[in-house]
């Protein structure tokens, strides 16, 4: 893509709100991924240099009605390392903020304290309807099961920055294919590139009908199988957690389980070249001995969140402009 | 008021092309009958395509919000306004890109089901009318 594509796509985001990866164009994703490259080696982690402020006196809000540490540690951090504050709450249930208020009014509130907000929120589409009602940009910190837009920017970083391009790969997703939102989000998102999408998982936790036709008719699709076995090559294998609530008989979960747990063993026939990925937490479908394979990416994706979240908080907030 | 005996129209709305099995939906949607005479064709042989449902309403015009949702019942839907005996205008009903505030989102979850917020559906191609939910993005068929 040309850099004047790609430097006007990076304009774009500028007082703009992130709600689903499915708004995403190519450019966009591109321009964050570029933007994002600006940030390595400053978003903390050994070796790490210090980010000179970037965005000071500016300030983010963080509304976490549901908890996600993780998330939440992790704009906080980005937020910080450019130079600039937080705000906010991290679990509604102890905040007495938004006591009985609708998520409308609790948006134009805070709107009037800061100049971005990430809302973390139970209800699917919530984010949507925030970005609509808010004066300020607002990022979509997950909205239930729904769209988490910021994981799926680390996801492509980290494919891109382990095998140096988002073309010409062909990407495994193993484990909940049907509920594992960061699947169905990665998966739409990397039909804007040039990849084969290969589905590992149990019978009863498929792709949704939708999102496999719209991988079909892209000429995406690559196999569909219910073993690991039978995956002869990947260049990625994207691993999920299989939840026991999507079990209503806990023996069946018990297999089910078991038998989507990887081990160094397992992945021994596909390779030394292949990148292991994991959204974490894990509970046990990743042995600790994968670990140490260097294809074992999952621990540098959540560290690259950062990176990626300062990239796309300066691009909205104008960092440098 | 005087009803023909073939139960054609004077002054009224003639619902036509209904998909077949659909008769009992549109008079739901309509809450028909109301006060004038209804008729209900079912399963009637038509011209254009293999069988339709038909329903005629005596002195009543129905409203865009009605026609909107009537359309939701097939592609082929007819709208004929009658007038002393005589159709005075017809139009085919067409589904639109967006629906708001028409659809409710199946998924409990969704904010539209648990904020004040009216919903918006986009369609998604033609008929058989599927439709996905500009919040939660969930499909709906129908
Ligand atoms: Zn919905």
């Amino acid at each position: 893509m040309q850099d004047e594509a790609l430097s006007e796509a990076a304009r774009a985001f500028r007082g703009r709100s992130v709600v689903s990866a499915n708004d995403f164009t190519r450019a966009d994703i591109l321009a964050v991924l570029e933007a994002a490259g600006a940030f390595e080696g400053r978003a903390g982690g050994p070796g790490s240099t210090p980010q000179e402020p970037r965005l000071p006196g500016r300030v983010l809000g963080l509304l976490f009605f549901e908890p996600s540490t993780r998330t939440r540690l992790s704009f906080e951090s980005a937020m910080l390392r450019l130079g600039g504050s937080v705000l906010g709450f991290a679990d509604a249930r102890v905040s007495s903020f938004s006591k009985g208020e609708t998520l409308n009014d609790t948006i134009r509130v805070v709107a009037g304290y800061c100049d971005a907000i990430v809302l973390r929120h139970p209800n699917e589409g919530s984010a949507r309807l925030a970005a609509e009602v808010s004066t300020i940009p607002v990022i979509n910190g997950g909205d239930g099961s729904n769209q988490h837009p910021t994981q799926t920017l680390l996801d492509l970083y980290t494919i891109k920055k382990a095998m140096g391009r988002l073309d010409d790969l062909r990407v495994g997703f193993m484990g909940d294919l049907r509920y594992g939102r960061t699947v169905h989000s990665l998966a739409a998102a990397l039909l804007h590139f040039d990849v084969k999408l290969s589905f590992i998982g149990p019978p009863s936790l498929k792709l949704p009908p939708d999102l496999r036709l719209e991988i079909e008719e892209a000429g995406r699709l690559g196999i569909e199988v219910e073993s690991l076995d039978e995956v002869e090559d990947l260049d990625v294998l994207y691993i999920t957690r299989i939840q026991k609530e999507r079990f209503p008989d806990p023996v069946e979960y018990e297999r089910v389980r078991a038998s989507y747990r990887v081990d160094r063993e397992a992945l021994l026939p596909l390779g030394p070249e292949l990148k292991i990925m994991h959204p974490l937490p894990r509970v046990n479908e990743v042995a600790p001995d994968v670990d140490t394979l260097p294809g074992a990416i999952y621990f540098q994706q959540t560290r690259n969140g950062v990176t990626v979240r300062m990239a796309l908080l300066d691009l909205i907030l104008g960092g440098g402009a | 008021m005087t009803i023909p005996r073939d139960f054609r129209l004077v002054d009224g709305t003639v619902i036509d092309h209904l998909p077949v099995g659909t008769a009992a939906r549109a008079l739901e949607l309509l809450r028909l009958p109301r006060e004038g005479p209804v008729t209900i064709g079912m399963n009637v042989p038509s011209s254009r395509h293999d069988k339709k449902d038909i329903i005629r309403v005596e002195g009543m015009v129905l409203e865009k919000r009605e026609l909107d949702r009537l359309a939701l019942l097939g592609e082929h839907v007819t709208v004929s306004i009658v007038q002393a005996g005589k159709v005075v205008d017809k139009i085919r009903l067409e589904v639109p890109k967006r629906l708001r505030g028409i659809l409710t989102c199946t998924n409990p979850t969704c904010v539209t089901n648990n904020e004040p917020v009216q919903t918006v559906f986009e369609r998604l191609g033609r008929y058989p009318f599927r439709f996905r939910c500009t919040y939660c993005e969930r499909v709906l068929t129908l």
